[in-house]
């Protein structure tokens, strides 16, 4: 079925076809459709969730945590601030290998206050043990709550995920979806089967206090979930798009790379504007969509770094080490492998729009960049009083 | 460098010991670092500390594994913990004991000292702490520090946390050490037994560390195994029942912090389990007829 | 009610735990796990009761045992009954909470509960500090106690503030059911813990556990100060039922206060005016919480130093 609807909307479609079982919930722009939307579904009676209207972010958390380790499939949604106060407590749901599905609407983290898209507030999260993947449509939105369980269940990974999806660009914006049938998700996506569940006829612990002698092999084994997901992901991506027609690639996707001098490598919806702007440059420029940021594509990345002359890195976050954090680890994965420039386009801070102008500029100092031209390694798009 | 060991139990003031005998150092112009395991230990639980001891300035900043010294607060722990472990080879133990050095079993013969500290502690402190005491006996028998900046660091470090008539007692139960402490070889008759610990590797942790009750080669994991936990190493004192006067009112089953006292013979009869009773006298202090009194272990 | 005798005799909170010897909160947590039963879940937040009850890899509970964080005790406990009550099971769920975790950083969370009339048991085990950081005042610590962050200093002496009131504040919330209790008044803290686990909705119970490193007082005398703290009125043992205020035990003689704070070490620095003070205190929550004066030889009838004769300026000026 095709509706015209919202990304919140849709990503409330994902959660119910998903059939989440416990929902806590607590407002904040732009995510609040998504609950909205989840508690009349739940009202309504078209959705069977437990709906928790909770008092904090905070609490959206524990209880989801607490929830999900007492073995039910929980879904949630937060933005900014919201991931912000939540932050202790997405430190406890990785290495307690809870599989949450909680997506995040990116907005700018104060100061200053703002209400519109950035990606400091999910980046801030990188090390928490979360998967993350940047959505660039709705459809994607849907499409990727419902692969999140299935990546976030499955017995090798066990980690949460958090789809994260541009503020106001993909939340409010209504476009086509096509919704799934109910039956199609359910065989796609069967009832979740908890590894251990807190149970009175079967009594564990969870979450003990842990002197140093076992914390570093818990690491080493949050690191492996991570590391094996690398697998899981295009696993699960192919499984979808055979049962619903729709393949999203795995880690990255790359579209017109091929015979191209250079890449530029985006995420979330600025990606769909790129695929329009690359078109002018004949082929000389390839597009990559960073999809997911956790894990980190680092093989994906060294291939790139041999394929392609320079490679342009767009940022929606600052890291205060001069560039974004997409940058940094870019290079970081290069390191040693690749000697290309990698040129970073900072753009779209505090939900400035991210122009077509602005994504040829990035396109163009990337190409001469490898043509051997000094350009600046970090370039402030449409900033006053920056030169690009 | 001068590398010394303090095995303690939490409350017995082993943390409070390294520093006192680090200022001790300083007092005869050393260099020292004194610094616990930043455990999260109740009181009763076996602690270390350490206090390391040198001419020039120190940088290191591990624990200590090979030490010239181990001091031990209370010797109930010799049962548990392998205090000689990794002890140098002319090293010395400085063991809280109402034992002689040659009656102290350490599983091998090393230089021992020993001294009463708990009596000294009770008579002088009115308190089974036991940390000052200590200190006197490892002036004695070690001779790194003199007695003098033994006493000297004990009436500043205490005095000023506790006051100075509390400062001076617990400098006189450092020198009453000193003059009672008595050096030999200990006893290495037979050998530890050293409870195991559970160390899996990262591969068997389970998923997210979430265990369930099992038994391991280092005993029972999971719910309810605190059990391998033989808390009455803890105690000084331990309760003893007067049978004919007990009317079962149950005061002191319902009391019981540990939940060590239990009914037997259908409820008719109670038994303290003294490998869990940690001596609080909790029972003691409630029993409505006196039925019940401490006995110093 | 069951009698004392006809409580089971299964410990769910087994020895060897490492709580210190005389500790108040594990004399609360054995009697009233052993009350709930089996069939419970707990969660604990960041305390004493997840280090003395869950250092890894032993714990001491042999129910099912979760721990995240020090806030979120209401939110937890939420979430857990959320997830049985999706699938259909019948648990007791259960937070076990102290005064830091609930008057201070965890009363957004419990309050949340209770608003949301969460089908839980919330136990705050009250110390009056945050005893296991090493003692300092919180919320909940008493006007004029010696802690780490209130010290007995040259200018100031021990806390200057008083004891916030968390059972009324909980009351505000109309939840089914809320009790205080303490484990030196068995009779009364049995048939509490039993009402707690028939009644359902958000039920919320109180009680005092002395500390004895953080209170510095004897080990053996845990419950003896639990009587004074009731038989002084610095703990009074009552209920609400729907709202309903019930008073369940009040001691037949009222007495003063200093006898409960001389056998302290965190209240035997206190002035003679500071104790008065404290006994004025007293005398007004006697009168709050169990519905009459205190004792008149305890409570003389003092008006209040603030209090002024009314004349009639003041009719003038505040109306009649």
């Amino acid at each position: 079925m095709k509706k015209v609807i919202t990304g919140d909307h849709s990503v409330a479609y994902g959660a119910k076809l998903a059939r989440a079982e416990v929902v806590a919930a607590y407002p904040i722009t732009p995510q609040t459709l998504i609950v909205e939307h989840i508690a009349e579904f739940v009202s309504d009676g078209e959705m069977d969730a437990k709906f928790m209207p909770m008092e904090s972010e905070h609490s959206v958390m524990s209880a989801t945590i607490a929830a999900q380790a007492a073995g039910a499939r929980t879904f949630t949604a937060t933005a900014s601030q919201g991931l912000a106060f939540m932050h202790e407590m997405l430190y406890v749901a990785a290495p307690l290998r809870l599989p949450i599905v909680m997506v995040n609407v990116n907005r700018t983290i104060a100061y200053p206050v703002g209400i519109w898209c950035e990606y400091n507030d999910s980046m801030a999260e990188r090390d928490s043990g979360w998967l993350q993947v940047y959505i660039e449509n709705n459809q994607e939105a849907l499409d990727m709550v419902i692969q999140g369980y299935m990546i976030a269940e499955d017995r090798r990974v066990l980690l949460p995920v958090m789809p994260c999806m541009d503020g106001f660009v993909l939340s409010h914006t209504v476009e086509p979806v096509e919704l799934p049938a109910q039956e199609d998700v359910d065989v796609f996506l069967p009832g979740y089967e908890p590894v251990y569940s807190l149970d009175p006829d079967n009594p564990a612990v969870a979450g003990s206090f842990m002197p140093p002698e076992y914390i570093m092999e818990m690491r080493r084994q949050t690191m492996d979930a991570v590391e094996a997901s690398k697998k899981v992901i295009p696993e699960v991506g192919k499984k979808f798009a055979s049962r619903f027609g729709r393949d999203y690639g795995g880690l990255v996707e790359e579209i017109g790379t091929e015979g191209a001098d250079v890449v530029l490598m985006t995420m979330g919806t600025v990606t769909s504007t790129a695929r329009e702007v690359i078109a002018e440059f004949r082929g000389r420029v390839g597009l990559v969509k960073l999809r997911f940021y956790r894990p980190f594509p680092s093989d994906e990345i060294r291939d790139l770094g041999s394929r392609f002359r320079a490679i342009g890195v767009f940022d929606r976050s600052l890291s205060y080490t001069g560039g974004g954090p997409v940058f940094e680890e870019v290079k970081a994965a290069l390191y040693g492998y690749s000697d290309i420039p990698v040129i970073n386009h900072l753009a779209g801070l505090g939900g400035r729009d991210v122009t077509a102008q602005e994504i040829r500029k990035m396109c163009e100092l990337t190409l001469r960049a490898a043509d051997g031209e000094r350009v600046s390694r970090v370039n402030w798009h449409a900033t006053r009083g920056v030169p690009v | 460098m001068y590398e010394v060991r303090f095995h303690g139990r939490g409350g017995q003031g082993a943390v409070m010991a390294a520093q006192a005998l680090a200022e001790a150092a300083v007092i005869e112009d050393k260099y020292a670092i004194a610094f616990p395991f930043f455990g999260a230990e109740r009181r009763g639980a076996p602690v270390l500390a350490f206090t390391r001891i040198h001419d020039q300035k120190i940088y290191s900043r591990t624990q200590v594994y090979t030490p010239d010294c181990v001091v031990v607060l209370d010797d109930t722990l010799l049962d548990t913990v392998d205090i000689t472990h990794g002890i140098k080879e002319n090293g010395i133990a400085v063991i809280n004991s109402t034992k002689k050095p040659e009656e102290i079993e350490l599983g091998r013969k090393i230089r021992t000292a020993a001294v009463e500290a708990t009596s000294i502690a009770l008579e002088l402190l009115k308190a089974p702490i036991t940390n000052t005491a200590i200190l006197g006996a490892f002036s004695r028998a070690t001779g790194i520090v003199g007695i003098d900046s033994v006493e000297k660091a004990i009436m500043s470090r205490f005095g000023e946390k506790l006051g100075e008539v509390a400062g001076r007692k617990n400098a006189g139960a450092a020198r009453m050490a000193y003059d009672r402490t008595e050096t030999g070889m200990s006893s290495g008759g037979k050998e530890h037994a050293i409870r195991k610990q559970w160390l899996p590797e990262y591969r068997e942790l389970p998923v997210g560390g979430v265990l369930g009750a099992r038994t391991t080669d280092a005993g029972l994991i999971g719910p309810g195994s605190f059990i391998e936990n033989k808390t009455g190493e803890w105690a000084t004192f331990r309760p003893v029942r007067d049978r004919n006067r007990c009317t079962m009112c149950l005061a002191c089953w319902f009391d019981c912090p540990e939940g060590c006292i239990i009914r037997i013979d259908n409820g008719k009869d109670l038994r303290t389990d003294y490998g869990y009773c940690k001596g609080c006298g909790i029972c003691a202090n409630e029993c409505p007829v006196d039925a019940i009194t401490m006995m110093r272990l | 009610m069951t009698a004392m005798r006809d409580l089971p005799d299964e410990n769910l909170f087994v020895m060897g735990h490492t709580a210190c010897p005389g500790c108040g909160v594990a004399i609360s947590i054995r009697n009233a796990l052993r009350i709930l039963g089996k069939n419970t879940v707990v969660y604990v937040p960041a305390s004493c009761g997840v280090v003395f009850s869950a250092t890894y890899p032993h714990a001491a509970m042999k129910v099912p045992f979760l721990h995240t964080a020090f806030e979120n005790t209401g939110a937890c406990i939420s979430g857990l009954k959320a997830a049985y009550e999706k699938k259909g099971k019948n648990v007791n769920v259960v937070g076990f909470a102290g005064d830091g975790g609930t008057y201070d950083i965890g009363l957004q969370s419990v309050s949340g509960a209770a608003e949301r009339n969460e089908d839980v048991i919330y136990i705050c085990l009250d110390n009056e500090a945050y005893m296991n950081t090493g003692i300092q005042r919180s919320g909940s610590t008493p006007f004029g106690a010696w802690t780490t962050t209130t010290p007995v200093g040259k200018l100031t002496r021990g806390k200057r503030e008083f004891k916030k009131d968390l059972p009324e504040i909980m009351a505000a919330h109309d939840i089914p059911y809320l009790a205080t209790l303490s484990v030196a008044h068995p009779a009364d803290f049995i048939r509490k813990v039993e009402k707690a686990k028939t009644i359902s909705g958000f039920r919320f119970l109180h009680m005092l556990t002395p500390c004895v490193p953080g209170w510095k007082i004897d080990q053996a005398k845990s419950i003896e100060i639990l009587k004074l703290a009731v038989d002084t009125g610095m703990w009074t043992l009552y209920e609400f039922e729907y709202g309903e205020r019930k008073v369940t035990y009040r001691p037949g003689k009222m007495r003063f206060v200093k006898d409960y704070l001389m056998m302290q070490g965190r209240f035997r620095h206190m002035s003679d005016e500071d104790i008065k003070r404290m006994q004025g205190w007293v005398c007004r929550k006697w009168g709050q919480h169990y519905g009459e004066k205190g004792s008149p030889e305890v409570c003389p009838v003092e008006l209040p130093a603030e209090h002024h004769a009314i004349t009639e300026d003041h009719r003038g000026m505040h109306g009649p």
